[in-house]
């Protein structure tokens, strides 16, 4: 076996099994109940200890939310010279989505450095979450596709 | 003086990046430059002749979909570099360049145990380690022929949808080359008023720019001295690129007598859809041929032999394929985007304002009326390409800044 398919067996064992970790912890080993999260008392936690893992993790969330909103920011002010009308077939109604997103990414990250001062539980948790998922996914993906990829031409039976 | 080039990409044979660097480095080595180039694949094997070339790893991985990644390659992904650029191009962002400037960041520290350069010029990249790479104790200066906000404002006039939009947005590292562009000792820009577009779109200050015209090879562009076609237009580019203007070309051409065709060196449909689309939108499939990807030899051929060639452009940072037609005695028609109006003097060409069909049709009628001016048209044309867009002025022109660029950084201006 070629040794890049012993890695894609690697990554998706490792990538499903944490994702599996994190799903039991989170929905089957507190029975779907968030209650016992919500009490988490990261307050009892030292400042050094607490920013030391909330600064990376609300960067990386703000870094995204800031992407976001810079995105909706340009569409809603960038002038571009529109195409000549005779090849224009749809509606464009971009810059009300646009302001949507403007709206929301900004709200997300008000309540995410909000979260991040009181310390609450879930403004790191779910970040954290979701930025696991994003690397575990990409990995599984990759492994998937190195072992379902032929490592070599198949051979020519004329 | 020793030079290393940097780029990201070093196909000598297709791409603006490659073709410059393989040129610009081959006439410095001419000029008794001492060149070392760094490049991303697909690499330049014949440049080993008058450079070394170090190559760095790149799994281009950009517009393909992961199921569609050779085994290879996936293979090689989870490296710490090619899994950052896989998890960026999955978010449709093109990091290319940001990847490229931190290898070779790490690739130049290993070079600089045993060799030192006067200079650093990148091509294009402005990846954020080119920053960092000033603290290795020299200057950089880089080529930037024109800003990306030219080609993002060029595919949001064509975006439709949100989606598209914010893909198009993801898709330039415009924040990144902002930052990098400024911090960066000397810019080299293609045409005069490119000193405004830079700072127009990266603030870059008007004495941080310098203007060396692009080269071309005139000995390949030649006139082939075959007879040439009537009636025959000729256009010579990326047709998904909305900055060529292309629907302006066409409806001037629904204005132009029927005998009048039109010839695009690019490749038609299936592969590329976005002209064939408007071709028959403007009823003109009798009337436009695509060529395909041609050789070198066959693109000289049909420059001696069409008639007229002509740039519907809305922007240009350069402008190549007017310069190898006026290399070949052909005479252009011209918009007076961006560099055009540097390239083309009303002695070689008829210059029109973009976005305006009529004055195209106008000035293709023109032309084509008077055999005369465009045979005077045509000699005028090659003289200026020899005079003014060869490798050789470019690299001594290059060279100049690189000398001006040194002698201020030692001088700790």
């Amino acid at each position: 076996m070629p040794r890049a398919k012993i890695w894609g067996f690697l990554a998706v064992i490792l990538s499903a099994g944490l994702f599996a970790l994190s799903v039991y912890s989170l929905f089957i080993f507190n029975k779907g109940d968030f209650s016992s999260f919500s009490s988490v008392n990261l307050q009892e936690l030292n400042s050094l200890t607490y920013y030391s893992a909330a600064i990376p993790i609300s960067a990386i969330a703000l870094w995204v939310l800031a992407t976001g909103f810079w995105i909706g920011w340009v569409i809603l002010t960038i002038k571009v010279v529109p195409p000549m009308p005779e090849i224009v077939e749809k509606k464009d109604n971009s810059r009300i989505k646009a302001f949507f997103l403007c709206l929301l990414t900004a709200a997300l990250a008000a309540l995410l450095v909000y979260g991040v001062y009181v310390r609450s539980f879930w403004s790191l948790a779910v970040p954290a979450i979701v930025i696991s998922a994003v690397i575990l996914g990409a990995v599984f993906w990759v492994g998937m596709a190195i072992i379902t990829t032929r490592a070599t031409l198949p051979v020519n039976k004329k | 003086m020793k030079v290393l080039i940097v780029g990201y990409r070093g196909n000598p044979y297709c791409g603006g990046q490659g073709i410059y660097i393989y040129n610009l480095s081959k006439e410095l080595a001419k000029l008794g430059v001492e060149v070392d180039v760094m490049v991303g694949p697909p690499y330049p094997d014949p440049l080993e002749e008058w450079a070394t070339v170090y190559k760095i790893e790149n799994l281009h991985l950009w517009s393909m979909k992961t199921r569609e990644i050779p085994f290879e390659k996936l293979g090689r992904i989870f490296t710490p570099w090619n899994f950052a650029d896989f998890i960026l191009t999955r978010l449709h962002m093109f990091p290319e360049m940001e990847t490229f400037s931190f290898r070779a960041f790490f690739a130049l520290k290993k070079i600089l145990k045993t060799k030192r350069y006067d200079i650093i010029h990148d091509i294009q990249s402005l990846g954020w380690a080119t920053v960092p790479m000033k603290g290795y104790g020299m200057p950089i200066v880089t080529t930037v022929h024109h800003p990306l906000t030219k080609d993002r404002e060029a595919d949001l006039m064509g975006n439709r949808t949100m989606w598209d939009k914010v893909t198009t947005l993801l898709f330039y590292p415009l924040i990144m080359q902002s930052f990098v562009i400024k911090r960066l000792d000397r810019v080299i820009t293609s045409f005069g008023e490119g000193v405004d577009e830079l700072r127009k779109a990266f603030g870059v200050k008007r004495e941080k720019a310098s203007v060396v015209y692009n080269g071309m090879d005139v000995d390949l562009f030649q006139n082939t001295g075959e007879k040439r076609e009537e009636n025959a237009l000729l256009f010579v580019g990326n047709t998904e690129d909305s900055k060529k203007g292309l629907v302006y070309l066409f409806e001037a051409l629904t204005m132009l007598p029927e005998n009048i065709t039109l010839t695009i060196v690019d490749e038609g449909p299936p592969k590329r859809m976005s002209a064939a689309r408007m071709i028959k939108k403007f009823g003109l499939e009798h009337r436009v041929k695509f060529t395909g990807k041609l050789t070198y030899e066959a693109l000289v051929s049909i420059y001696s032999r069409k008639t007229i060639l002509v740039m519907s452009s809305l922007f240009e940072g350069f402008g190549l394929p007017a310069v190898e037609a006026m290399s070949c005695k052909t005479p252009v028609v011209v918009t007076t985007a961006g560099s055009l109006k540097e390239v083309v003097t009303g002695d070689c060409g008829v210059l029109v304002p973009p976005k305006d069909p009529v004055a195209l049709k106008d000035a293709i009628l023109k032309l084509l009326g008077d055999k005369a001016l465009r045979e005077r048209m045509g000699e005028n044309g090659r003289k200026r390409a020899v005079e003014n867009f060869s490798w050789p002025v470019a690299a001594k022109n290059t060279l100049e800044v690189y000398k001006d660029v040194v002698r201020e950084y030692r001088s700790g201006k």
